[in-house]
């Protein structure tokens, strides 16, 4: 009788056996208790596990461990519930009984026999329960309510545990004096081996005294020789019902299979051993917030390769997610199945997905300023090879829907990188054997590369993956400063209508968008473009967060842990974010050059306060404040200052402060971007000079106005022209004498007020106009006039468009409200979902 | 010149049959050698049943080769299904064209088609015989003779594919017939159908197969309808009353930049409606007023897409406001035009209304103008721009304002600026009516009794 067929009750049997089994082999194989001891030190085990494995100790009474006092506990609790039954005291009984059902699960779960006196015991309290029951049926006099409680709960709970034991009782019933031998026979049949450990471990002194050298030769020349090819499937059904245990040891489980792996003969072997060995390395780390170990990652990358090559290279073994069961424990054959195809269950997708995961999740956790991350960071040829692998196989084997996710995660590593990384990475994928569709090599450019692999998920039927391919697309555009392109496919996609209801991470992707969007109109010398565009995000004043590279600090709530840990998890690994001080400063210094012109152009102090860009002036206005201003030191600083140069007409001191701002070092082609700079402050500065000094003046030359500002004389009157035309100045050229002629009317208050009175009276109508269409529910039947300027634009699909030319060239507040708002709002759900 | 030239990319969304003229037209301008437009032209005609006028091309082409056996025999096939079509079309035609029978017909179009059946025995089948030789007829040559039949089938069927198909021909064949007023009730059902159909939303293939459909379509009749718009009297301004809508403008700028020549050319060409005010026509619509403005913000931002002279013209002129480059513009610009198939009759017209342009921009931006300078922006001669410039300040308005000082040789401009009160009457103009429009809303929707809780509101607006 061995002591596996009795340890049937006891649950984790299974999960026990090996363990049970290698250290009675080994103790046959070799007396030395080095073995034994140096197992326990290597496998790191929790406390309760070495107690289960002190039990043997327990049993020879050489030290009183935990399992003794447990079986001591249990007896204690065992009189006290019996002295309970004498007196009828049901409570008691409860409670001890409840104690004694615990110590008997901690028992179970450390895979120990059951005490037979336990088994006693329960047959006896349901006899006697029972009689308790019936006597209460019949008695005149009622116990006391609490005590019926009790008894009703006992009769229960004894009737549920009964049910667990059903096999021992019966036993036991059948007769008592054979189920104790067997008990105790059962017992010493476990004990020689640990008894010889335990003599080991009284001459070592101590339970944890490691001795490596001996471990591993010794322990591994043991092991081998019992992993043959022929029990692979039985070891492998061991090691998965292990898995997920409390108390399996993670580290022991990837090596029992790394051996397995040695052993494997066949494909069929090979892939099995694989897909447990990567799953079981996976769960190594069952943390969300920490990273998996580098080593581990490393060796699942190769095993991923290498499933990958063995399923590709025979076509008559394939993985899928959904099969018809099989038995575990049988070798296949392709010859055996139906259609010659061996399917096993299993998915490399998830594989490759986790992978990717894991490796974004380490960059995360480790510091980025450290050498450490750059020598990760090299492994993401290896995860892109293993992508490409991945992808040729589904590729040649036609499975679109793991295809298309491939694809995207292949997208994802490459779209915001510049071209010389791409072709590094390409490069290596090359040097897989697996043939691409799609590669750098027969594609030339990157942009043709992203651009088939987008169109490749455009045609997938799966929403998500299209708008992400969507996002990343029209972000490389932005990258390689295709301002016009981006900008189009971007409104085309009509996007911003549904961003808020994606995920978080495509949200995330989403402003990376937009950002990057402004940052290649600012490169590209579209200012007000860039302007509108970044404002947005700007004024949340959380662009850090929105872009995930940072927590957010509020400073009126704190986040609890949780919430904050899902923001960490979500923020993105430090190679692939946007500098945010660049970001601020091509902002401010748009806003500089969209504001200034415009403050200057507004008379009055109230209007004033109609900022375009809000956080730019409240910028300006602190600077406003301050009593005294040293030398610029931060970004801001020069940009503050240029701009106070720029209002009083000194294009010079303005263009030198903001070409002196360093981090325009980190933009590419910062050369040209400075000189496009510089030429705007020009214009600008014209522009604010001209309304700033217009109300002093009757005539200016325009000669002395293109020298002043370094313009051509062309350039000059074409910006003097542009401002009389747009009647934001009132003046007009005198051709002959080449001057500019001022017409100055002053207003007095009351048509001042006049006007503002006919503004307000404007602004209420459009209002109501705007209120009555919202409860109309959109339908502009009501106000069809013949200037239906305002009618024609509702309701048609691709007002977009036209919303974004407006603004481009109006420049004015009013158009630029509908889309921040929307924008906000899409941002306002990343901050409910964040918070 | 050439380079300028849209054939090419414009025949792509045309029909065979319509793009004969364009290469006939080639043909005549010399921009391309002749014997290339001919091989075109031989191409273009190969396929089509008009074996006669491909075989002319041959020989055009190759003046001492042989005409190919297969012209023979397709001409014999041509004649037998001509006439095969024919008899199968007549048994339909003779029945429809009985007075009882177009007396009997109603509105309804299954109803016909029952009372076809049980009176004459006309099946569905029969009916598409129309269709057939409609289409054959169109396919050598007669459109006359398909537009006919195009029609009475339509009238008939009730397969809504086919009847689109039968819109198309029919258009086709007006426009080739040269049948303006036809063709642009033709287009305008064609245009309302097309643009009728829904969509559905959301990112499904389907929808998007749909959405696709439907900017094609909307491409073809953009291009189609330059030959009505280009052709009929009052065709400019309803070019840009369609092309400016928005949903024909987002087409432009998405799939055909290059409509832009022809839609800045309209905008310019229409200018004396616009300019002449509200009093002279008053059935121009805000939008072909301000169709200028507006398609020089769309130039403006399509820019990276298209320019040609046209479009850089305006752009000059209203974006940058450098007189001598649009000036310059307007020398190519009047080029192009002389050379483009659509716009080639207007050259005048063209010329003389961008001068206006520029004058009137001219104008208003400067206080004291040289005769001799304006004469030179607007390409005339001093005379000629002296005379030029009077018939101007006496046509527009400005005659209050402008003065010609002839011993300087300067105009002198005096624009008085607007009063106060103007410009508070101004700004407040529209508002009693759109006020009184809410008002009418409100009560509509009172009566209805949909939507009580407008009140409130109604209460804001008085």
């Amino acid at each position: 009788m061995s002591s596996d067929d009795d340890a049937a009750i006891s649950r984790p049997a299974a999960s026990s056996k090996p363990t049970g089994m290698s250290r009675f082999l080994k103790g046959q194989s070799d007396s030395s208790s080095d073995s034994d001891s140096s197992d326990d030190d290597e496998s790191d085990d929790s406390d309760q596990d070495r107690s289960g494995d002190e039990e043997s100790g327990d049993e020879v009474k050489f030290i009183k461990s935990a399992k003794d006092k447990r079986v001591d506990a249990m007896e204690a609790t065992m009189k006290a519930m019996e002295n309970a039954q004498k007196i009828n005291d049901w409570v008691a009984i409860s409670n001890e009984f409840d104690k004694l059902t615990r110590l008997v699960q901690r028992q179970a779960n450390v895979a120990e026999r059951v005490p037979s006196f336990f088994i006693r015991n329960l047959s006896s309290l349901e006899t006697s329960l029972s009689a308790a029951l019936a006597k209460e049926k019949d008695a005149k006099k009622k116990m006391n309510a609490s005590n019926a409680k009790a008894l009703n709960a006992m009769k229960q709970k004894v009737k549920k545990t009964v049910k667990e034991h059903e096999r021992d009782i019966v036993q036991y019933q059948k007769d008592p004096e054979a189920f104790e031998r067997e008990y105790a026979a059962s017992v010493s049949i476990e004990t020689p081996a640990p008894r010889t450990r335990v003599s080991g471990i009284s001459e070592g002194g101590d339970d944890e005294t490691p001795e490596p050298e001996d471990f591993t030769t010794v322990g591994r020349g043991g092991r081998v020789a019992q992993y043959t090819s022929d029990g692979i499937f039985k070891n492998l059904q061991l090691v998965q019902e292990a898995r997920g245990k409390k108390n399996t040891d993670k580290a022991e489980q990837i090596n029992i299979l790394e051996r397995l792996l040695e052993v494997a003969v066949t494909a069929y072997q090979r892939i099995r051993v694989l897909l447990a060995l990567i799953s079981s390395r996976f769960d190594y780390n069952s943390s969300i917030s920490s990273h998996m170990p580098i080593e581990l990652w490393l060796s699942a990358q190769r095993e991923v390769d290498q499933l990958i090559a063995i399923v590709a290279s025979d076509p008559q073994y394939s993985v899928e997610e959904v099969t018809q069961d099989y038995d575990e424990l049988l070798e296949r054959t392709p010859e055996q199945e139906a259609d010659g195809v061996v399917r096993i269950r299993g998915s490399i997708i998830s594989f490759v997905d986790r992978l990717d995961d894991e490796f974004t999740k380490s960059l995360q956790n480790i510091d980025p300023h450290g050498t450490e991350y750059v020598e990760r960071l090299r492994d993401e040829k290896g995860l892109y090879q293993t992508i490409c692998r991945s992808q040729g196989f589904y590729e040649k084997t036609e499975q679109t829907e793991p295809l298309s996710r491939v694809i995207l995660r292949r997208l994802e590593h490459i779209y915001s990188k510049p071209d010389a990384v791409v072709q590094a990475l390409e490069s290596s994928a090359a040097l897989s054997p697996s043939v691409l569709s799609v590669s750098l090599a027969n594609k030339g450019t990157t942009t043709a590369l992203i651009h088939s692999l987008c169109v490749h998920l455009y045609k997938s039927g799966n929403p998500v993956l299209r708008t992400r391919a969507m996002l990343c697309h029209i972000y490389h555009h932005a990258f390689h400063n295709d301002f016009y392109t981006a900008r189009d496919m971007f409104l085309m996609s009509h996007l911003q209508e549904s961003i808020h209801a994606a995920d978080v991470a495509t949200q995330i992707l989403y402003n990376r968008t937009v950002v990057q969007i402004g940052l290649c109109a600012f490169r590209v010398g579209l200012i007000r473009e860039a302007q509108a565009t970044l404002q947005d995000i700007f004024t949340t004043q959380r662009v850090k967060e929105l872009l995930a590279q940072g927590v957010h600090q509020q400073r009126y709530q704190t986040m609890t842990a949780e919430q904050e840990k899902a923001e960490r998890q979500r923020q993105l690994p430090f190679h692939m974010h946007i500098n945010t001080e660049l970001l601020e400063a091509a902002f401010l210094v748009s806003s500089m050059l969209v504001e200034i012109p415009l403050l200057a152009s507004i008379e009055s102090e109230e209007l004033k306060r109609k900022a375009v860009s809000k956080p730019f002036r409240r910028l300006l206005d602190f600077a406003d404040r301050q009593v005294f201003t040293g030398p610029p030191e931060s970004t801001r600083d020069h940009i503050m200052q240029a701009s106070k140069a720029l209002q009083d007409g000194d294009w010079e001191k303005c263009r030198d402060l903001i070409q002196s701002i360093k981090i325009w070092m980190l933009m590419p082609e910062a050369g040209s971007v400075k000189e496009m700079l510089s030429k705007r402050i020009q214009e600008e500065g014209l522009r604010t000079y001209l309304f700033t000094y217009a109300p002093h003046y009757s005539t200016v030359s325009l000669s002395l106005l293109s020298r002043t500002f370094s313009l051509s004389p062309r350039a000059t009157t074409s910006i003097v022209s542009k401002m009389i035309w747009n009647e934001e100045l009132s003046a007009s050229l005198d051709q002959s004498s080449g001057v500019v002629v001022f017409h100055r009317i002053e207003l007095n208050r009351a048509q001042q007020l006049a006007q503002t009175l006919a503004d307000r009276v404007n602004a209420m109508v459009e209002q109501n106009e705007k209120s009555l269409d919202l409860k109309m529910g959109g339908t502009s039947s009501w106000n069809e006039r013949g200037d239906g300027a305002k009618g024609e634009k509702r309701g048609e699909q691709t007002q977009e468009r036209k919303g974004r030319t407006e603004r481009s060239r109006g420049g004015g507040g009013g158009a630029t409200r509908g889309k921040g708002g929307r924008f906000a709002q899409g941002l306002g759900t990343v901050a409910t979902r964040v918070r | 010149m050439a380079e300028y030239d849209l054939t090419k990319t414009i025949i792509p969304f045309l029909d065979r049959h319509l793009a004969f003229p364009l290469l006939a037209h080639l043909a005549e301008t010399g921009l391309f050698p002749v014997d290339h437009v001919r091989a075109a032209q031989y191409e273009l005609a190969k396929p089509t049943n008009m074996v006669d006028y491909s075989v002319s091309l041959f020989t055009q082409l190759h003046p001492e080769d042989e005409v190919p056996e297969e012209f023979a025999s397709k001409r014999e096939n041509t004649l037998t299904t001509n006439e095969r079509l024919q008899n199968e079309a007549q048994s339909v035609l003779d029945v429809i064209e009985n007075p009882e029978v177009a007396q009997a017909l109603r509105q309804d179009k299954m109803q016909n088609l029952q009372y076809l059946k049980d009176h004459y025995n006309l099946t569905l089948g029969q009916i598409t015989a129309l269709y057939h030789f409609g289409q054959f007829q169109y396919s050598y040559g007669n459109y006359r003779g398909a537009a006919d039949y195009l029609y009475h089938f339509r009238v008939l069927s009730t397969d809504n594919e086919l009847n689109l198909s039968a819109h198309w021909g029919k258009l086709a064949s007006n426009i080739l017939d040269g049948d303006w007023d036809v063709a642009l009730e033709e287009l305008n059902t064609l245009r309302e159908v097309i643009d009728s159909r829904a969509l559905p939303t959301g990112l499904t293939a389907s929808g998007e197969l749909a959405a696709v459909a439907q900017l094609q379509s909307r491409t073809w009749i953009l291009h189609w309808s330059l030959f009505v718009y280009f052709n009929h009297p009052q065709g400019r301004t309803m070019l840009l009353e369609t092309f400016l809508v928005p949903t024909y403008l987002n087409t432009v700028q998405t799939a055909a930049p290059w409509i832009l020549r022809y839609l800045a050319t309209a905008a310019i060409l229409s200018r004396k409606q616009s300019s002449g005010g509200a009093s002279t026509t008053g059935a121009t619509s805000a939008r072909v007023r301000h169709a200028l403005k507006e398609i020089v913000k769309v130039v403006q931002t399509e820019g990276y897409q298209y320019h040609d002279p046209i479009t850089d013209f305006l752009k000059e002129l209203y974006v940058e406001f450098d007189f001598e480059a649009a000036q310059r513009e307007l020398t190519a610009a009047e080029r192009v035009v002389e050379n483009d198939f659509f716009l080639g009759e207007f050259r005048e017209d063209f010329l003389d209304n961008a001068r206006y342009l520029i004058s009137e921009a001219y104008c208003r931006i400067h206080h004291r103008i040289d005769i001799a300078d304006l004469s030179d922006r607007l390409n005339l001669s001093r005379d000629e721009g002296e005379k030029w410039i009077v018939n101007l300040i006496r046509e527009t308005r400005m005659g209050a304002d402008a003065k010609i000082d002839l011993e300087k040789n300067v105009i002198e401009i005096n624009r008085p600026p607007l009063p106060m009160y103007q410009t508070v009457i101004e700004k407040t103009r529209g508002l009693a009516f759109r006020t009184q429009a809410l008002g009418a809303a409100i009560e509509k929707t009172q009566m209805q009794g949909q939507v009580p809780e407008v009140q409130p509101a109604a209460a804001e607006a008085r």
